[in-house]
């Protein structure tokens, strides 16, 4: 499986690596890519349950903690807001991760909608494509007897990052099209 | 004529199709978190209002492209404009919200909404602290094209403090608040005048003078007295459609009418336009 995907992005990198990075995404790339970013929020919400779930271990849930920020631009911010409270508050991506993995309940559970929404990609002044895909999350808290004593739905809305890289292999330069991770904007939202 | 009708009979049982085959199609995609049949109905994005209004994009999302047989097809958009309304707005009257659907999904002259244009902005509330206690204001922004691409920009903004000690002064005074004509004889030594009493000093300048709320902020946060907190609610204000004036806002509740929806509605002349559009980019 591992493999497959390897190859597939390589053939993906290859494929696009004579487009110019001045033109316009064309349909099927920006299928592309999305693909390629919508790996990154897949990771990042797997990273999330990993992390919220009170069986993993202290150890293994921080060296996760890592791996998901190393998803993101550096700089970059979890606002949250609930249905109740619509002033945004702030956290950076790491210090987000870190409350969700101190949360004091006894048991959790993180699903995810199957459902997730990709914007268009749009240019910003200094020519990288940026987007947002929207995905759900319904987060449950339980205390030792098993009763469930918090539930929240959020919708999270995450920059995505694109930029048009190059890379020297074997002294040919190789084009590719780089995926990071930005701000995430979660808001509680009402019961769907 | 044939065509057409073919057309039209076509459009109609695709929409039957869908909205009968809407509830199976969502059992199908069931996740282990239940039906997900309302998060498909919810415009989740701004993004996803202008597709849905444009009819870029099918019920589930995916993009249409200039070329498809269904992109900004206006049988579906005369259908479907009417989800993208906050059904339970008492600021949208039946009849104007019937004759702008017709407008803008007139086969003649169809009208679309364009990310890229001006006459749409962006309102957002935020919580400054002022002198050390925190108060509410409006930010007001546009896309902004630069170099190679877009980004927001500030335009404008509401604060009461700010608007407080403008054009509040009594109109007797008010009347007496001007330099004389002859003041330049005199080398201005009357000049004092302007300065005496600083509820009246803006009645001493030229006629078209309108304070400038946006850098009497950058003033203030530079100055230390101003400081951001937090952002809070989000609203756009839409002028792109010639007439009329729409409010777009997020409906945070169940149900399928919910997310990013017309939620106000008005039919507005051309002067109104332009005196609104002042208030958001002065």
């Amino acid at each position: 499986m591992f493999r497959t995907t390897i190859f597939f992005i390589a053939l993906f990198f290859v494929s696009i690596a004579n487009q110019a990075i001045s033109q316009d995404i064309s349909p099927e790339r920006k299928q592309a890519i999305d693909s390629l970013a919508l790996e990154k929020v897949r990771d990042l919400s797997k990273y999330i349950s990993l992390i919220g779930d009170k069986k993993t271990e202290f150890s293994e849930a921080n060296r996760v903690i890592d791996r998901a920020v190393e998803l993101f631009m550096d700089d970059s911010e979890v606002g949250v807001s609930s249905i109740y409270k619509p002033e945004v508050n702030y956290y950076p991506v790491r210090e987000y991760l870190e409350r969700l993995m101190r949360l004091n309940y006894d048991k959790v559970d993180i699903e995810w909608y199957k459902i997730q929404y990709v914007s268009d990609l749009e240019k910003q002044p200094d020519g990288t494509y940026v987007g947002v895909i929207t995905v759900f999350q319904k987060f449950s808290g339980y205390d030792k007897e098993g009763n469930l004593v918090y539930q929240d739905v959020t919708k999270k809305d995450i920059t995505v990052y694109v930029k048009r890289k190059e890379t020297q292999i074997g002294g040919r330069l190789i084009g590719f099209w780089d995926v990071m991770l930005g701000d995430i904007r979660v808001k509680e939202t009402a019961k769907p | 004529m044939k065509a057409t009708f073919k057309k039209i009979s076509f459009h109609l049982f695709l929409i039957l199709f869908l909205v009968s085959a809407y509830p199976v199609f969502s059992q199908k995609l069931s996740s282990v978190t239940g039906d997900e049949t309302n998060l498909y109905a919810q415009t989740k994005q701004v993004n996803q209002f202008f597709r849905r209004f444009n009819n870029e994009e099918d019920r589930f999302g995916d993009r249409y492209y200039p070329g498809d047989s269904l992109y900004r097809d206006n049988a579906f958009r005369s259908v479907y404009l009417n989800m993208l309304f906050d059904m339970q707005s008492s600021q949208i009257n039946s009849d104007l919200k019937k004759e702008f659907i017709a407008q803008v999904s007139d086969n003649n002259n169809p009208l679309f909404l364009d990310f890229h244009s001006n006459y749409w902005f962006a309102e957002l509330s935020a919580i400054f602290s002022y002198h050390g206690v925190n108060k509410n204001l409006l930010l007001f922004l546009k896309l902004e094209q630069e170099n190679l691409g877009y980004k927001w920009v500030l335009t404008n903004i509401y604060f009461s403090e700010f608007l407080k000690n403008f054009f509040k002064g009594d109109e007797d005074k008010v009347e007496k608040s001007f330099l004389h004509p002859m003041s330049h004889e005199l080398d201005f030594m009357n000049i004092h005048k302007a300065f005496d009493n600083p509820k009246y000093i803006e009645y001493y300048a030229h006629k078209d003078y309108h304070p400038d709320y946006l850098t009497l902020l950058f003033y203030e946060i530079k100055k230390g007295e101003m400081k951001f907190v937090n952002s809070g609610s989000l609203k756009f204000h839409f002028f792109q459609v010639d007439g009329w004036y729409f409010e777009v806002s997020f409906v945070n509740r169940s149900g399928k009418n919910s997310g990013w929806l017309i939620t106000k509605l008005y039919k507005i002349s051309d002067t109104e336009k332009e005196e609104l559009i002042k208030f958001y980019l002065p």
